[in-house]
């Protein structure tokens, strides 16, 4: 751990595959993580169709009960453990060096570690399909004491969970030494690109609160399998103990989801409005603020528990909508008197603004603790999850890879097939989600596995279903767009947006060791400053 | 080479955009504000006004905000190649923009907090007590027949006999259960306040009803009670609402609101028959 | 790190970047503990009687704990074998004030008998668990108990495994008065283990 690994290029007479898998070049392991994560979003993908199938109409028996607690449970730990979170890692770890300018993360071999321990954990979370009595099926929240009851699947998942765990931890460290320690010269903290300085509020709530997930997995394995006693009343134990425990890391986790999604969308929306991002720092202190407001809030998850101090909670909670709706406004002022043009990217971006809004508005519904009592665990928090993790994450994540493919690979992504993705997909998606906050007023639980229709619950959720499925299909423009590029040759420029952050400067895709050489550095917009000169920077 | 043939795409996009937020705002604030019921309980009715409340304010920010965004995307769409003015911020509007969610937070807060001190209402006469089980999978109303009466109140249990029990004493209790099929019903009296108390010896549930605007965890080792005061006779539906294993999905129960007259006629048959199912050698 | 002194930033480093990452990895070990020891007190907090001789007895009723299960520790061996993991730390730290002076035998030897030390306090623990009165199951008290400890213990394997791998380097002369960072980074990690016993002593055996 101590010794300091020297970045290696793998040597090149190596067979491909090999260059794969013993590379510590943190550019391939950016794309492995991208590649892997973006598998998982297709799996979980899947199981949320199968999800919606089951839904579509009162009383189905497509799926059964046990069925249908598994595919919930892993559609939400894949999309969140396996697609989410590791997607954010595969973004950083591509883009973060190349833009402060550094030659690799600080630590390649613990980069390469830490990727390795995600494809395993994957295996082993999915392989719960396999054994008896099924995979986990205590949803993603694995409350106890039900957790304590369940089958060997849950074991596996807890197992999965801690290894992503370490992984994301390990991870952050490295993001954060890298971040202090390895940026260019002239490039000082307030230069940073706002990506990367997401990425480091991220690392510091990965690096703080995934070790406490840790010890909740530690004590339900200990209480499954060594008898033990911490989640259990019969043994003097506090049920209510795992859900503290467990929200303490799974709140500011929500925000380990979101914060990369925001820098990635603070990058694309100034690069297509030909103006800065409005507010740099106003942008940076919010996302501290949000960091450390996250600490602070875990309980709203169980205001109907009866079992915590409600009002802190609550208010603690709102105020969080103030440090994002600075954000909010400072994208709008970004907007404001630029010359906006709608590539892709741009579009995913703004899909962000608008969808995050509804699911923040949300949060602040449930922020209020009587309102909270009604909506608690019905279709209406579903409907919230979506908005900001499949509005804002997702949308984000797609936006990304619009703007940074042809950086990636060398090539450009069809756009007009981009606006057909983007537009199926924005309309699925409201299809989809939007009557779920109906259906939840209207006092639909969630995590049923089948409902009788006595207050008419079916056409909603019919409506529902059919989004999820234009959703599905908004995928395969993408992939489309994939393929073709893949077909052509590698013909993008450095700058193909005229964009502002470092990793533009050097060739697309970037050589072995980044740059030839860095320009030098007079603000968070070094590549604007190139075309235009320092002093029109203001 | 971003700009070149944008303009017609960048104009239907935009178009498309703004109906689809535009649509959207429609639906959400109309179909949302008649989304929640109205409640028939006291307590019900004071969360609800906390909803609506919540849905006006957040109904304003979202139409504000999505305003100015679509704004921004007809009039500021690239009309020239000329670089725009490079601004970078502004405190002023920094504060501004910080301080009013601050205050939208403040009075949202202010309100809550009042509706849930009236929700909560810790030292309240009750009428009737209603002991609720929970376990996988379905529920347990259990009510003592010797304590069903106005205003009076639970019998002081200092007596050194086994039972352990929510009443005076085993032949008081008398309890309603059910199955996924055929639905438990549990029956309250009209305006008067009834007391739930929940209980759990498995995993964790929880007690939803609906028409009450509420839910309380059932928790194993922890005795959660609330009080409501019903103002409406009818049957309605509640439902567990914390997964709590295979069949979470069918842990439903109705529950009937009877006016007082009602509500003795029922239950005096009900004792009668427990009394004669206890006679029963 | 030499490789990077192209883009890495000028001005000298207090810490290298090898010790800072670790340092970082030592903060999220202290939120492990932090969750561990948070669960210990959350349930202390809630429960009537600490150690909950009541819920033992009920336990015993129910059949689900031995007839002659006791909830109660013996404090004398663990308090020498605190005294011992107090002394390792500052052999250890000696050990590193004799290597950045050069001195590679006094390296050798505080390694050395750190981690003969290291080893007594787990073989003292072992045998404290052998002769428990209770086991993991009998009630959440010890269930805490043995995690607790257990986490620790595993702790300090990892720290004497550690403090081997310097030890072989440095008799393998890798370490000199300029360059002995790994075994800087042994002793910050031992320290650590040393905090959270210390903590875990008073917090199990003093304040019960
Ligand atoms: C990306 C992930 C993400 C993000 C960013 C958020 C953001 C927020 N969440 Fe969300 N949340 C989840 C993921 C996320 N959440 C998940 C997965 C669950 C369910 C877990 C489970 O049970 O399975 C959940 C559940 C959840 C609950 C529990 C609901 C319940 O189970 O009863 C609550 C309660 O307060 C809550 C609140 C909030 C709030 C206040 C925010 C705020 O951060 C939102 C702030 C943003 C805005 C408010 C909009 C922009 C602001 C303005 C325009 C300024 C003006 C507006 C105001 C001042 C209101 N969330
Ligand atoms: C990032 C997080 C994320 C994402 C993206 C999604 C995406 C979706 N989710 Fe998910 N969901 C959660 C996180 C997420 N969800 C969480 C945390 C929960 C709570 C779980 C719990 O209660 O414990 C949840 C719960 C949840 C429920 C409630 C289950 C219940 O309570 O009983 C439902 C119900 O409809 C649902 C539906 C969907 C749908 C239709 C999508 C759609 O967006 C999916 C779109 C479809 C695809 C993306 C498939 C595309 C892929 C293909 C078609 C294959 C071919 C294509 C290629 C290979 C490119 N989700
Ligand atoms: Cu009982 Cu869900
Ligand atoms: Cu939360």
């Amino acid at each position: 751990m101590a010794s300091i690994a020297i970045p290696k290029q793998g040597g090149y007479s190596r067979p491909l595959i090999l260059e794969w898998i013993t590379t510590v070049d943190h550019k391939k392991l950016g794309i492995l993580y991208l590649y892997t994560s973006m598998f998982f979003f297709a799996v979980g993908g899947v199981l949320a169709l199968l999800v919606r199938t089951q839904l579509a109409v009162a009383d189905n028996h497509f799926l059964d009960n046990h069925a249908y607690n598994q595919i919930f449970t892993m559609h939400a730990s894949a999309m969140l453990f396996l697609f989410i979170i590791p997607i954010w890692a595969g973004f950083g770890n591509y883009l973060v060096p190349l833009q402060i300018g550094a030659l690799d993360m600080a630590f390649p071999r613990i980069n390469a570690l830490s990727y390795w321990l995600f494809p395993p954990a994957g295996i082993i979370m999915f392989s719960g399909f396999l054994v008896k009595d099924g995979a986990a099926q205590a949803g993603w929240t694995a409350y106890s004491p039900l957790a304590k009851t369940l089958g060997t699947g849950m074991d596996l998942w807890i197992i999965a969970v801690a290894m992503l765990g370490v992984s994301s931890t390990i991870g952050a460290a490295n993001f954060l030494v890298t971040m202090f320690r390895m940026r260019a010269p002239g490039m000082t903290m307030f230069r940073m690109p706002i990506f990367c300085w997401t990425m480091l509020v991220t690392s510091v709530l990965s690096l703080l609160a995934t070790p406490v997930l840790a010890s909740a997995l530690t004590m339900l394995f200990i209480d499954r399998n060594f008898g033990g006693n911490f989640f259990d009343p019969n043994g003097g134990g506090n049920a209510v103990l795992w859900q503290n425990v467990f929200w303490f890391y799974s709140h500011p986790a929500v925000y380990i989801m979101i914060l990369p999604g925001m820098g990635i969308i603070s990058e694309i929306l100034p690069v297509f409005s030909r103006k800065p991002l409005f507010g740099y720092k106003a942008f940076i202190f919010a996302t501290m603020g949000i960091g450390g407001l996250g600490f602070s809030v875990w309980a709203h998850h169980m205001f109907t528990t009866g079992a915590v101090l409600k009002p802190w909670f609550g208010f603690m909670t709102g105020l969080i909508g103030v440090p994002t709706g600075v954000k909010m406004f400072n994208w709008l002022g970004t907007l404001w008197r630029g010359q906006l043009t709608f590539e892709p990217p741009m579009l995913f971006a703004l899909g962000f603004v608008s969808m995050f809004l509804i699911g923040g508005i949300n949060g602040a519904f449930a922020a209020a603790v009587p309102v909270d009592f009604a909506i608690h665990d019905t279709y209406f928090v579903v409907a919230h999850i979506h908005y900001v993790l499949f509005g804002g994450s997702v949308f984000a994540v797609f936006g990304g890879l619009y703007y940074w493919f042809p950086k990636i690979w060398g090539r450009r992504l069809n756009d007009r097939l981009g606006q057909i993705q983007f537009w199926l997909m924005f309309i699925g998606f409201n299809l989809t989600f939007f009557p779920m906050h109906l259906l939840g007023l209207d006092g639909m639980p969630r995590r049923i596995a089948t409902y009788n229709d006595f207050n008419n619950w079916q056409l909603l959720n019919m409506i529902s279903t059919s989004g999820a499925f234009l959703i599905g299909l908004s995928m395969f423009p993408f992939a489309a767009a994939v393929i073709m590029a893949f077909m052509k040759p590698k013909d993008q420029p450095n700058d193909p947006w005229e964009a502002n952050t470092l990793e533009w400067a050097t060739t697309s895709p970037p050589p072995v060791h980044n740059f030839d050489e860095i320009p030098e550095i007079h603000s968070e917009r070094p590549l604007f400053d190139l075309r235009h000169g320092t002093h029109s920077n203001h | 080479m971003p700009n070149n043939g944008m303009r017609r795409p960048a104009r239907r996009a935009i178009v498309l955009f703004s109906v689809g937020l535009l649509a959207l705002a429609a639906i959400g604030t109309a179909s949302a504000a008649v989304g929640q019921p109205g409640g028939i309980t006291d307590e019900a009715r004071d969360m609800h006004g906390l909803y609506l409340f919540t849905l006006a304010l957040g109904a304003i920010v979202f139409v504000l905000v999505e305003g100015a965004l679509i704004y921004c995307l007809v009039r500021f769409r690239k009309k020239s190649d000329s670089l725009p003015a490079q601004i970078h911020g502004s405190n002023i509007v920094e504060f501004i923009w910080t301080g009013i969610p601050v205050i939208i937070v403040i009075a949202l807060f202010s309100y809550s907090f009042v509706v849930l001190r009236n929700v909560e209402h810790k030292e309240q006469p009750v009428d009737l007590t209603v002991n609720v089980t929970g376990f996988q999978f379905q529920w347990q109303f259990t009510y003592c027949a010797n304590d069903l009466g106005k205003g009076a109140n639970a019998p002081d249990k200092a007596r050194g006999d086994k039972y352990q029990g929510p009443c005076a004493t085993e032949a008081d209790e008398f309890s309603i259960t059910g199955t996924a099929k055929d639905e438990p019903t549990v029956v309250i009296p009209l305006d008067e306040p009834v007391e739930f108390r929940l209980k759990s010896n498995d995993v964790i549930h929880s007690f939803y009803v609906r028409d009450f605007l509420y839910k309380l965890d059932v928790i194993p080792g922890r005795d959660n009670k609330f009080t409501v005061t019903a103002r409406e006779v009818g049957t309605f539906h509640g439902q567990c609402a914390e997964l709590c294993g295979l069949n979470h999905a069918l842990m439903r129960f109705q529950i009937e609101v009877k006016t007082r007259a009602d509500f003795d006629a029922w239950m005096a048959e009900k004792t009668a028959a427990s009394k004669a199912a206890a006679r029963v050698p | 790190m030499a490789a990077h002194g192209a883009t890495a930033t000028q001005h000298k480093e207090p810490l290298s970047n090898g010790m800072l990452g670790f340092i970082l990895f030592i903060a999220s070990e202290v939120m492990f503990f932090g969750g561990l020891f948070a669960a210990y007190f959350i349930a202390r907090a809630d429960s009537a009687q600490w150690p909950p001789n009541d819920v033992l007895e009920a336990m015993k009723a129910a059949g689900t704990s031995g007839p002659n299960t006791e909830l109660k520790l013996e404090v004398a061996l663990p308090l020498i074998a605190t005294c011992i993991l107090v002394l390792s730390s500052f052999t250890v730290q000696w050990a590193v004030m004799q290597i950045a002076k050069g001195n590679r035998t006094g390296l050798i030897w505080g390694l050395f008998i750190s981690i003969a030390l290291g080893v007594t306090f787990l073989t003292m623990q072992m045998y404290d668990y052998s002769q428990l009165p209770f086991s993991s199951g009998d009630t959440v008290w010890a269930t805490a108990f043995y995690t607790l400890t257990g986490f620790h213990g595993a702790h300090v394997g990892g720290g004497i495994i550690f403090m081997t791998v310097c030890l072989v380097r440095a008799m393998g002369g890798q370490f000199s008065a300029q360059h002995h960072e790994a075994v800087e980074a042994a002793s910050f990690y031992w320290h650590f283990v040393d905090v959270v016993w210390i903590a875990l002593f008073t917090t199990l055996y003093i304040v019960g």
